[in-house]
């Protein structure tokens, strides 16, 4: 039943009358797997053009440009000016503004990152991990306004932190008064509210370093300060860079929190970048403003972004 | 078979193409509006702050009643809160989707003008405004001297005080001058060991811009100073009369009478504030919160530098404008014009009293509008006594500078006050940096 008259594929690829056709039939079949995969793709590559590409683009018009928000035909380009102002002397942005970002984001990725390496090798010792690690985590399914009323009122100065300081014998602070306590005291809130998700990627890179490294450290008679510095923190460090690259640009973006708790009071001592941008846009209809921040923000993060990697780099990780 | 279900049915191919499409349609599609047959009501919408409560309510009946009186045009009321409330007519405004009618406070008309939102007062509108209402109400519902809407709520600023603090301070009546507001501040503030305020003499507040700007430019007005130049492209806080109400906000908070941190409108209430400076709009909000306790609730006229100076306020407001976008503006002047204009029977005051719904709302919520006839005809029995220093204020208040560029002003002067407040400037830095600031932004805003 075989017809041996017609040539197997094999044939047909080395007979040189046939080879223009197998690659035709072969560059064929790949165009149309090319052009289904596309197909496939197409719903998110227009969702990220419509979401993403085109407000990217119209930011980068606007940041030269000024307009109040309504009428595209009256945007009214002006170059460089946006920046300029920005950066101007006696503008706020470059300090306080600025500033308090990246310190805020310092603050907290520092007090987060402390925090959790601390709480998730204490859970990683303890019975019941999953009822610790739920509920330090408790923190992220709460809403930012929630959590962010709920400190603003223990840090009042009838509040229960103040409370605490006085059954103590200690005078009242004003933590959210106070342009010298207010920004710490939102970046201990911020830090508070992330170290759940921070606890929970570091328990699991607990579990993935062998047992084996501790019991020959243990060997070696090793105490618990040097097996943390010469085994814990080395071979957690992919997590680590996770946690310290998503903190920092959370950190960075943080707008909710600050708006809740203080407003970017007193003065312009917790007013950071995201919050400043939202009012030149919404509030005060400087939508030039507003976006030429958020470039700058941007250009911040990436560098900060790039800078991390390139650190955890040299030191052997690849992120 | 597999033919047939390609001609006749749908591929998964068609499928997997035709779902995200649809989805990503009916995502895009604008919001359902009407029927749009020939016929159909015109229906306007109104955005305001009376979101809920009593404020709610209030508007909701006069507009029920123009619903059920007009088969033509309905209206439909939208509100959300006022923090929310320019923002929300920004991205609406952006998206397309603005209302017919907005309900702004006075401060954004210009930025609002500006912008092209807001549409001029019909000469007919504009007319009936300028005889109906007073000059603060008039002046701060209009820019450049042209009109851009009905004046609705009309506050005016004054003195606050706890009579039962100052009694018991040995003090006999409210103050008249700042020298004697001072003593009594020092003389009534309290605060325990630890340094938490029991008592504050006289309240500063960091609750809001408005908390915070308001008292300040109150004092600033009663001084004789203006926050804005009269051409408003530049600031006048940088003068005497600044100086003077920065200097003693910065005693008071620096001799520990005020306390800026404490929520004002929290603490007096709950007599932990002697006096304070506010608009008349928190009369109607402390009667029902202090009960029986208001009946220690005093309010007098704004303290002047000296004895003799001439009195003067703030005044505040909200106006009801027509959106440049709304496809039936003369339809939606005319609602306007019904409810701040026509005069109907008063249930509560005598009998043959007449004033305007809006009026009538005003004041069924404790607040004033800027038609001085009707807040008299409607105060005239039984009304509460503490509205008059308010009343009397709307003679001689100035109005809130409405510029473009007001808001961020706004923001501008209070963090500043607030730098002033916590020392981080002195009375010096912070007017010359409220004004390098200010004058930088109100000109670009121009």
């Amino acid at each position: 039943m075989v017809n041996t008259l017609t040539p197997t594929t094999t044939e047909r690829a080395h007979s040189p009358g046939s080879a223009g056709l197998a690659v035709d039939g072969r560059s064929r079949t790949r165009r149309r797997q090319v052009v289904v995969a596309y197909l496939f793709l197409a719903p998110t590559l227009l969702f990220f053009a419509v979401f993403l590409i085109l407000p990217l683009g119209f930011a980068l018009l606007l940041s030269m440009s000024r307009w109040a928000g309504f009428d595209l035909g009256d945007i009214d380009p002006v170059g460089l000016d946006n920046f300029t102002d920005l950066f101007a002397d006696g503008s706020t942005f470059l300090a306080p503004i600025l500033t308090n970002t990246l310190l805020f984001a310092l603050g907290t990725v520092a007090l987060a990152l402390a925090g959790s390496v601390l709480v998730a090798t204490c859970i990683d010792n303890l019975r019941f991990q999953g009822l610790w690690r739920t509920l330090y985590f408790l923190p992220i399914v709460t809403t930012v306004v929630a959590v962010g009323n709920v400190w603003k009122y223990m840090y009042e100065p009838g509040g229960l932190v103040n409370g605490v300081l006085n059954a103590l014998g200690l005078g009242s602070v004003a933590f959210l008064q106070d342009p010298d306590t207010a920004l710490p005291s939102v970046v201990v809130v911020q830090a508070w509210a992330s170290v759940g998700s921070a606890i929970l990627i570091l328990t699991a890179g607990l579990k993935s370093i062998p047992e084996s490294y501790y019991e020959a450290a243990a060997l070696d008679g090793a105490g618990p300060v040097a097996v943390l510095w010469k085994i814990t923190l080395p071979l957690l460090r992919p997590s680590l860079l996770f946690v310290c690259i998503t903190q920092f640009l959370t950190g960075l973006q943080s707008f909710a929190l600050i708006i809740v708790m203080t407003k970017g009071g007193p003065g312009d001592a917790t007013n950071v970048a995201a919050l400043e941008m939202y009012r030149q846009a919404f509030s005060y209809g400087n939508w030039g403003i507003a976006s030429a921040a958020a470039f700058v923000l941007f250009v911040v993060v990436l560098a900060v972004t790039l800078m991390q990697l390139w650190i955890f780099r040299r030191k052997g990780e690849d992120a | 078979m597999t033919r047939a279900r390609r001609t006749h049915g749908l591929s998964r191919r068609h499928f997997a193409l035709a779902l995200p499409s649809a989805l990503l349609a009916s995502g895009c599609a604008v919001p359902h509006q009407g029927t749009g047959r020939p016929g159909d009501p015109i229906v306007l919408t109104l955005l305001s702050h009376y979101a809920s409560g009593e404020l709610k309510a209030a508007l909701q009946g006069p507009v029920d009643e123009w619903n059920a009186t007009h088969d033509r045009v309905k209206v439909r009321t939208r509100a959300v809160e006022f923090t929310d409330l320019l923002t929300t007519f920004m991205v609406r405004q952006a998206a397309g989707q603005g209302a017919d009618i907005l309900h702004p406070y006075c401060l954004w008309t210009g930025q609002l003008v500006q912008a092209g939102v807001l549409r001029p007062a019909p000469p007919e509108h504009a007319e009936e405004i300028r005889r109906g209402y007073g000059e603060a109400a008039v002046g701060s519902s209009s820019v450049g001297g042209r009109l851009y809407g009905y004046p609705t709520e009309m506050q005016t600023y004054a003195l606050y005080y706890n009579k039962r603090l100052l009694r018991e301070a040995g003090i006999d009546g409210p103050p008249r001058t700042w020298r004697e507001l001072e003593e009594a501040a020092y003389r009534t503030s309290r605060r325990d060991r630890y340094g938490n305020t029991l008592v504050q003499g006289f309240g500063l507040s960091t609750y809001d811009d408005s908390t915070t700007v308001g008292q300040t430019l109150a004092l600033l007005n009663s001084a004789g100073g203006t926050f804005v130049s009269a051409d408003g492209r530049t600031t006048a806080i940088d003068s005497p009369a600044g100086r003077a109400v920065f200097d003693l906000e910065h005693r008071l908070v620096a001799k520990g009478a005020s306390a800026p941190g404490v929520n004002v409108y929290k603490a007096f209430p709950s007599g932990q504030v002697a006096m304070v400076v506010s608009a008349g709009w928190w009369t109607g909000s402390l009667k029902p919160l202090m009960g029986k306790d208001y009946r220690d609730v005093g309010v007098a006229p704004l303290p002047v530098p000296e004895a003799g100076d001439q009195r003067a306020t703030l005044s505040t407001g909200f106006m009801l404008g027509v959106n440049a976008a709304s496809e039936h503006p003369r339809e939606a002047w005319e609602f306007l014009r019904w409810l701040n204009t026509e005069k109907v029977g008063v249930k509560s005051a005598k009998k043959g009293a007449k004033a305007t719904r809006m009026s009538s709302l005003q004041v069924s919520v404790g607040s004033l509008t800027g038609r001085a006839d009707d807040m008299r005809t409607l105060l005239s029995e039984g009304g509460d006594p503490n509205l008059r220093p308010f009343l009397d204020a709307l003679a001689y208040a100035v109005p809130e500078p409405n510029v473009p560029g007001a808001q961020q002003a706004k923001s501008l002067l209070r963090k500043n006050i607030e730098a002033l407040w916590t020392g981080q400037q002195s009375v010096d830095e912070a007017l010359w940096t409220t004004r390098r600031q200010v004058d930088q932004e109100v000109s670009r805003a121009w």
